[in-house]
C-alpha cells in the first residue's frame, strides 16, 4: 500500500541513475584531463589541484550515495541528512571543476551542468522524503 | 614625484602588454606609416590604395582555433564593385567540437612566455647565466684532470679517433682560430684528422714584440705531442716532437722566400722601427699510422716584419694529416669533377708514346702549383708587367675572367715584350693535358685531354704581334648514370688573342688592357634512358626440318 511507504521511489531511482552517471562522469573527466595535459601547457601546480578535486570527489560520492540508499530504505531521516551535507560538499567540488578548472573544455561544462542539475533534483527530493519521514 | 618615478620605472620592468584584439592585428603590415601591398589589414591604406590591390594577402585574423567561440577579423575584397573596396567583418567564429576550450583560468595558456626583464635585483643572475660571448662549456673543463674521474685500466691505450683532440703533455695542440669575432683565440684544440685552416686577427705593438708569446717560434713548437690518446697519467705514452720543417720569410712588401737552413731557431726582435721574425703563419704537417698513433710532427712557419704603425697582424694557421708511407693526391672529384675543386692538369714526359710507369708529371703533393691549371690573378697595382707571377687555380665550373693593364711606352721592344706578356696570361708552365674525370690516372692515357691552342691574330701583316688576351674554353659533359650524372672534361681550347702594336712617337705612352679567362660550357646532350633489351625468341627449325618435302 502506496500511502503507508515513506520512501521515495523517484530518490531511489535517481540515487541509482546518479551512480552510474557519476562512474561515466569520473572516468571522461580524468581522461579528458589527461588529454589536456598532453596537448595543452598544463604545468603541475596547476594539474595538482584540478586532479585533487576530482579523486575528493570520487571520495565523497561513495558514502553519499550509500547513505542515501541507506536512509531512503530504512525511512531515517539521520543517514539522509548526512547525504544532504555531502551533496552539498559535491555541489562546491563541481562548480568549481564548472568554473575555476584551469582548462574548460565543452564537454567539462556539459558533464558538470548535468551533474549539477542531478545533484539539485536529488536535494530537493531529500528534502521531501526528509520531511515525509519527519513529519 | 617619488610615486611617479616608481611608476615609471615599474612600467619599464615589465614588458609591454600583448596585442590580443583581432580587429587591431594585422601580420602583414610591416612598413610604418605605408600602405603594404595587399595587405586588407594595414590601417595606413586609404580607400585608393585598397582598389589597386588584388586579394588579401591575410584574409583572417583570429585568436587560438581551438577557442569555442572567438573573434574572427574577416578582410575581403569586393571586386565587383567599380573601384574594389576593402570589407572588413567583425564576426564571431564557433568551433563546433565538443573538445573546445570554453574557458581557462591559466593566463599563459595559450600565450607565448614573457622575458624575464633585468632589473637590479637579477641583473647579475641574469648577467652570470647569458652574459658571455658563448653559453657553451669553457675550454678549461677539457682538463686531462676532469677526465680521471672514470679512471680506466692503465694499460689500455686510446689511440686516436676522427675528431678528438690531438694530446699534449700538458694540455692539447693549438691551432688558434677566431671564435665568435676575428680576433686569435688560442683555446682551440686541433682534431684529428681535420684537416683545418683558419686565419684570424692578433694585436700587437712593436715595442713589446719580443714579449708577445703568441708572436714566437717557440709558441708552437715547444709543445710536445703525444703518439696515442692517453688519458691515464701514470703509464707514460710515447712523445712526438714537433720539428721545424721550414721556415719562410715574407717581406713587408709580400716578398716570400724560403730560408736554406731551418734548424736555428728565430725568435721575434725589435730592430729600428720593426719587429722582425714573427710568426705570421704555421703549417702543421702531422703524420699517422693506420692504428691511430701519431708519429711524426712537422711545422712550416712564415716569418715577418711588423711595422711600427701596426696595431694588429693577421696570422693564418693550418693543419694537415697524412697517412705513414703514403703520398696522397688530391682529386678534383670521383670520378666525375666537383664544382669548386682545382682542374687537374700535366704535362706529357719526353719519351711518348713508350709506356713508362708515370706517364704525367702532376703526381704531387697538393700544394705544387704545377698539378694544376692556373690563370693570371689580378693584382691591386694592375701592372701587366709588376705581376710577381700570382696565379689563380681554375676551379671547375667556376668561369673566371681577370686582367692588367700594360703601359707601352716607345722605348719597348716588340719581340720581348711579346715573350713576357705570353708568360705573364700563360704562367711559367703552361699544361699540355688535362684530367678528363677528377680522379684521373697519370697511367691512364685516354684519360686525359690535351689543351687545343688556337691563336687569332688582327692583321695578317708581320707588324708587331703582342698577346693582350687569354681564353680557355672548358667544354664539359654529363657522364654517366640519369640519377647520378657525372663531370667530364671532353675539350679545352686555349686562345690567344693577339694585337697589332703600333709604334709610338717618343715621348708618348699607351695603356692596353690585358684580359685572361675561363669559361666552362656544358654541351651535355639530352639524356636518354636506356631499357634492357626486350627477350627476343630466338627460334631456328633444324635445317632439314621439312625433309622430305623441301
Amino acid at each position: 500500500n502506496n500511502s503507508s511507504q515513506l520512501s521515495s521511489l523517484p530518490l531511489h531511482i535517481l540515487l541509482y541513475v546518479n551512480g552510474i552517471y557519476y562512474i561515466f562522469y569520473f572516468l571522461a573527466t580524468l581522461a579528458m584531463i589527461i588529454y589536456k595535459s598532453q596537448v595543452f601547457s598544463y604545468p603541475d601546480d596547476f594539474l595538482a589541484p584540478d586532479l585533487a578535486v576530482l579523486l575528493l570527489m570520487a571520495i565523497l560520492e561513495v558514502p553519499r550515495l550509500y547513505l542515501g540508499f541507506k536512509g531512503n530504505l530504512t525511512e531515517a531521516e539521520a543517514p539522509l541528512g548526512l547525504s544532504l551535507g555531502l551533496t552539498v560538499g559535491s555541489v562546491v567540488l563541481c562548480v568549481y571543476l564548472l568554473l575555476w578548472q584551469t582548462y574548460v573544455l565543452w564537454a567539462d561544462v556539459l558533464l558538470n551542468a548535468l551533474l549539477l542539475a542531478a545533484y539539485a533534483l536529488e536535494s530537493g527530493l531529500k528534502v521531501t522524503a526528509i520531511a515525509a519521514f519527519v513529519s | 614625484p617619488e610615486d611617479t618615478r616608481d611608476a615609471a620605472q615599474a612600467r619599464a620592468r615589465s614588458a609591454p602588454a600583448p596585442v590580443t584584439d583581432v580587429a587591431k592585428l594585422c601580420v602583414c603590415d610591416l612598413l610604418v606609416a605605408q600602405c603594404d601591398v595587399n595587405c586588407c589589414c594595414d590601417p595606413d591604406c586609404s580607400a585608393d590604395d585598397f582598389s589597386l590591390f588584388t586579394t588579401c594577402s591575410v584574409p583572417v585574423v583570429t585568436g587560438d582555433s581551438r577557442l569555442c567561440s572567438q573573434k574572427a577579423a574577416v578582410y575581403s575584397l569586393d571586386v565587383e564593385a567599380n573601384p574594389p573596396e576593402r570589407i572588413f567583418n567583425l564576426v564571431d567564429q564557433v568551433n563546433p567540437n565538443i573538445f573546445c576550450i570554453h574557458a581557462t583560468n591559466y593566463k599563459q595558456a595559450l600565450y607565448l612566455k614573457s622575458p624575464e626583464i633585468p632589473t637590479p635585483e637579477n641583473f647579475d643572475r641574469l648577467l652570470d647565466e647569458y652574459g658571455g660571448a658563448t653559453f657553451s662549456a669553457e675550454p678549461d673543463s677539457w682538463d686531462l684532470d676532469a677526465e680521471t674521474e672514470n679512471p680506466p685500466d692503465a694499460n689500455e691505450t686510446y689511440r686516436y679517433e676522427y675528431g678528438v683532440p690531438v694530446q699534449t703533455e700538458d694540455a692539447f695542440l693549438r691551432l688558434p682560430s677566431p671564435v665568435v669575432s676575428s680576433w686569435c683565440s688560442d683555446a682551440n684544440p686541433a682534431g684529428f684528422l681535420v684537416n683545418q685552416a683558419t686565419k684570424c686577427i692578433r694585436s700587437v705593438s712593436v715595442e713589446k714584440c719580443d714579449s708577445i708569446q703568441a708572436l714566437s717560434m717557440l709558441f708552437y713548437i715547444n709543445s710536445s705531442i703525444l703518439a696515442v690518446s692517453m688519458i691515464e697519467n701514470s703509464h707514460k705514452a710515447e712523445i712526438v716532437n714537433i720539428t721545424v720543417q721550414s721556415i719562410i720569410f715574407q717581406s713587408l712588401n709580400g716578398m716570400r722566400t724560403l730560408l736554406n737552413s731551418s734548424d736555428v731557431l728565430r725568435l721575434p726582435m725589435v730592430l729600428g722601427e720593426l719587429c722582425i721574425n714573427a710568426v705570421l703563419g704555421v703549417n702543421y704537417h702531422i703524420t699517422y699510422t693506420d692504428t691511430g698513433e701519431i708519429i711524426e710532427a712537422a711545422a712550416a712557419f712564415v716569418l715577418g716584419a711588423i711595422s711600427k704603425e701596426a696595431l694588429s697582424i693577421e696570422q693564418s694557421f693550418e693543419i694537415s694529416f697524412t697517412q705513414e708511407n703514403t703520398q696522397p693526391v688530391p682529386l678534383s672529384g670521383n670520378p666525375g669533377y666537383v664544382v669548386g675543386l682545382p682542374v687537374r692538369a700535366g704535362f706529357r714526359p719526353q719519351g711518348y708514346p713508350f709506356p713508362a710507369e708515370f706517364l704525367f708529371a702532376p703526381l704531387a703533393l697538393s700544394s705544387s702549383k704545377h698539378s694544376q691549371l692556373t690563370i693570371l690573378q689580378s693584382t691591386s697595382t694592375q701592372d701587366c708587367l709588376a705581376a710577381q707571377g700570382a696565379r689563380a687555380p681554375v676551379l671547375f665550373g667556376y668561369n673566371m675572367i681577370s686582367g692588367c693593364k700594360l703601359r707601352i711606352t716607345a722605348a719597348m721592344k716588340c719581340q720581348p715584350l711579346a715573350q713576357t706578356l705570353l708568360d705573364v696570361l700563360k704562367g711559367q708552365s703552361f699544361p699540355e693535358y688535362v684530367a678528363s674525370f677528377g680522379n684521373s690516372q697519370a697511367q691512364d692515357v685516354l684519360d686525359w685531354v690535351p689543351i687545343t691552342q688556337l691563336h687569332i691574330s688582327e692583321q695578317v701583316k708581320s707588324s708587331c704581334q703582342i698577346p693582350v688576351s687569354l681564353g680557355i674554353e672548358v667544354k664539359w659533359t654529363k657522364y654517366g648514370s640519369l640519377v647520378n650524372p657525372q663531370a667530364r672534361i671532353v675539350n679545352v681550347t686555349a686562345t690567344i688573342t693577339t694585337t697589332t702594336l703600333k709604334q709610338l712617337p717618343s715621348g708618348r705612352e699607351r695603356i692596353i688592357p690585358v684580359t685572361s679567362s675561363v669559361v666552362f660550357t656544358d654541351i651535355s646532350s639530352p639524356a636518354e634512358p636506356g631499357y634492357k633489351a626486350w627477350p627476343t625468341i630466338n627460334i631456328k627449325l633444324p635445317f632439314d626440318f621439312f625433309y622430305p618435302f623441301v
